[in-house]
């Protein structure tokens, strides 16, 4: 048989054993058992009638969708040789840099948790499990003393590291160049240019149709606004995963986007996942965790100091301490370039069978973490729905922006592809900026990671982040950082100091339409 | 029809340069490895397996004995198969690599690869989709690979984090 074919083959046999462990299985199964008692269903054509029954019934659409959503999730399979970690990342010099990075971070903690003498973990005494439940919808009226607590780490440490990455192999001889010299990326990551970008983001172009910019009040609806709503209501009907992610590259109406997202994200509210939200929120009540004053503190210091997201304070605890609990988060470490951090029981030092990971769900939060979450309040107000949504946004799309990978999507890509960007079409610009000390990437590194949270307006986050889902990549938002960067190229020459640069950037709010620096950059051709 | 490891011996890598003096600027483009095969059965060659390690382009000779009589001659099996496609980037430079034998009618060789492998290889492909039917029994044969898969996922949907009801947790491990 044809290589070709046997991949695929294995891209099946994969697809169909990660499916028979869903509730989705189940539900086909009782679903196929049932229809048996329906006439059109006969015997001699079992197979063929139930398959008919499904595809009359949607069953087989709720199918199309889940396998979509693995596609898009899951990576190819690798060689048969590749052991796991090629395929969490296949160079090994990233893996090397991503165990160290993580070293540190558990030095860090551990060292808070000798300093302050707190465990990891322990067992709530029963009245002070009692006391929780009681105030589950209120925890943001708590105030604990977290003054001696500090996030194990800032986006602005995470920077530093990513700068002294060096492939081993990769030599640049002692000559000046442009590419050792200029920008803070130091590896050779291939990232796209601007005509593969333009092929890629092909329905931001200018002669297609755009939310955020041909809706405005001046543009009347009939010219597109009306069509494209209509078009949304159509793929909502038809409960296509597939036709929702193509059509919300031109963005989403503010009415249907909660809906759209859910079904990109594959996401639907059965009982098993309100039980299995409930099971989490136990979880939070019998165990008190660290890592819970590690999410107070940056909630307290980012999300409740935001004015438009302090509203949502206690969603996004009742949100990031059941996260911290969520086993099943453990499954997107296969292909995570990091790692869970491993614990032992209590006087079982070593012994394998006492191993745990730490926290449950081995996601260790840092500052701004909750950023993640809180645009995602303005769309979903069922606490175990939002909890769905924002968990699927993180092992599709967050955890690349805080891990060392060279995915295209990750990071250190994102690095790149910014300072190429801006290198390649505002050298004037770049080099102005580098000469006064404010490498351009040190002032948007902090947009990247959060993927813009806290420095767009909501309604401008929302548009980006659809495009995230539209295109199933972080690419837009190097993009979009600099194309901010050409839209106030002019102010941004005039400046003297990094310091003037960040004041200039760090306003509480880009007010910009999120579609035209894209444009802008888009263009530059 | 089942598949074993041809025992092989792997030579260390020679730099090809012109003129004997190795100056520190002069870095050559080309090594040359040399497998050689200790084995005196006749073999055949189905799949060479390799890691890349920043390699951009491979070529293959084979050097073929036929009879005591005739001279060993040196056939080229690959010429400059891609993989990297950009050698300045990092794609493809740490990937594993599978090249396949192909049979090729002109050609009757007891062992060695037996036809070129050209970097044009994706037009063979067929354009349609595979039957479903063919694919379906071809997923039986796979299921072996998806069962050593399974064995290492945890089935428990609501997975427990604790160990019989116990998460006291003092450090973290660096191990």
């Amino acid at each position: 048989m044809l290589q070709e074919e046997s991949d695929l083959s294995l891209i099946i046999a994969q697809i169909v054993q990660k499916l028979k462990g869903s509730n989705l299985y189940s539900q086909l199964e009782r679903q196929a058992w049932a229809s048996l008692q329906r006439p059109e269903i006969k015997l001699e054509s079992l197979k063929e009638d139930i398959k008919e029954f499904f595809k009359i019934s949607g069953w087989e659409k709720k199918l199309q969708n889940a396998v979509y959503g693995e596609l898009s999730v899951f990576p190819l399979p690798s060689h048969p040789a590749a052991p796991p970690e090629h395929l969490k990342e296949p160079l090994v010099y990233m893996r090397k840099a991503q165990g160290s990075w993580e070293k540190r971070i558990l030095k860090s903690l551990n060292s808070m948790c000798t300093e302050l003498s707190i465990p990891l973990a322990r067992k709530r005494p029963v009245g002070e499990q009692k006391e929780l439940l009681n105030k589950w919808n209120e925890m943001g009226t708590d105030e604990p003393d977290l003054s001696l607590f500090r996030p194990v780490y800032a986006p602005k440490d995470f920077l530093e590291v990513l700068i002294n990455l060096r492939n081993p192999n990769y030599e640049n001889g002692d000559s000046l160049s442009f590419r050792t010299h200029l920008g803070l990326i130091q590896i050779p990551l291939k990232v796209k240019d601007i005509p593969e970008l333009k092929e890629c983001f092909v329905e931001l172009g200018l002669n297609t149709g755009q939310l955020g910019i041909d809706d405005s009040t001046q543009v009347p609806p009939e010219l597109f606004e009306n069509e494209h709503v209509r078009i949304g209501q159509k793929v909502l009907a038809e409960q296509d995963s597939a036709a929702a992610q193509q059509y919300i590259r031109q963005g989403s109406p503010t009415a249907l986007r909660a809906e759209l997202w859910a079904l990109i994200l594959n996401i639907s509210s059965e009982p098993e996942d309100v039980l299995y939200y409930e099971q989490l929120k136990t979880n939070v009540i019998q165990h008190d965790l660290l890592v819970d004053s590690l999410i107070y503190k940056d909630v307290k210091l980012t999300a409740s100091n935001d004015d438009y997201y302090f509203v949502f304070e206690d969603y996004l605890y009742q949100v990031l301490l059941c996260f911290s609990r969520d086993t099943s988060v453990l499954s997107h470490f296969a292909y995570n370039s990091a790692s869970p951090p491993k614990s032992y029981i209590r006087g079982k030092l070593g012994l394998e069978e006492y191993a745990v990971f730490y926290p449950p769900n081995g996601v260790i939060p840092f500052h701004g973490f909750s950023m993640y979450v809180a645009p995602l309040c303005f769309l979903y107000h069922e606490p175990s729905k939002l909890y769905q949504i924002f968990r699927e946004m993180y092992v599709r799309f967050f955890f690349r922006l805080h891990s060392i990978s060279s995915h295209p999507s990750g990071i250190v890509s994102l690095c790149l592809l910014f300072e190429t960007l801006l290198q390649t079409y505002l050298p004037q610009l770049f080099y102005h900026l580098r000469e006064i000390g404010a490498q351009p990437l040190r002032i948007s590194f902090k947009w990247m990671v959060r993927a813009f949270s806290g420095y767009l307006a909501t309604d401008q986050l929302l548009l980006l982040w659809d495009r995230i889902l539209g295109y199933n990549s972080l690419e837009i938002l190097a993009v979009l950082a600099a194309a901010v960067f050409a839209f106030r190229a002019v102010n941004l020459m005039e400046v003297t100091s990094l310091a003037a640069a960040e004041v200039m950037r760090n306003n509480r709010r880009i007010i910009i339409w999120c579609g035209i620096p894209v444009y802008t950059l888009l263009k530059l051709e | 029809m089942s598949r074993i490891l041809v025992p092989c011996h792997v030579k260390g890598t020679v730099a090809l340069q012109v003129g004997d003096v190795r100056t520190s600027q002069g870095r050559p483009g080309v090594l040359v490895i040399d497998v050689t095969f200790p084995s005196v059965a006749p073999f055949e060659l189905q799949e060479i397996t390799f890691k890349n390690y920043y390699t951009a382009f491979l070529s293959i000779r084979v050097r073929q004995h036929t009879s005591a009589h005739t001279t060993a001659k040196w056939l080229t099996c690959l010429r400059d198969y891609c993989l990297m496609p950009d050698p300045h980037s990092e794609e493809g430079a740490q990937e594993y690599v599978s090249l396949f034998k192909h049979q090729s009618p002109s050609m009757t060789f007891p062992k060695w690869l037996s036809h070129p492998v050209p970097c044009e290889q994706p037009a063979l492909l067929c354009e349609s989709l595979p039957d479903p039917s063919r694919v379906s029994s071809e997923v039986q044969q796979m299921w072996a690979l998806t069962e050593m898969i399974r064995a290492s996922h945890t089935s428990a949907r609501i997975g427990r984090f604790d160990v019989d009801g116990c998460y006291d947790l003092n450090l973290l491990s660096y191990t």
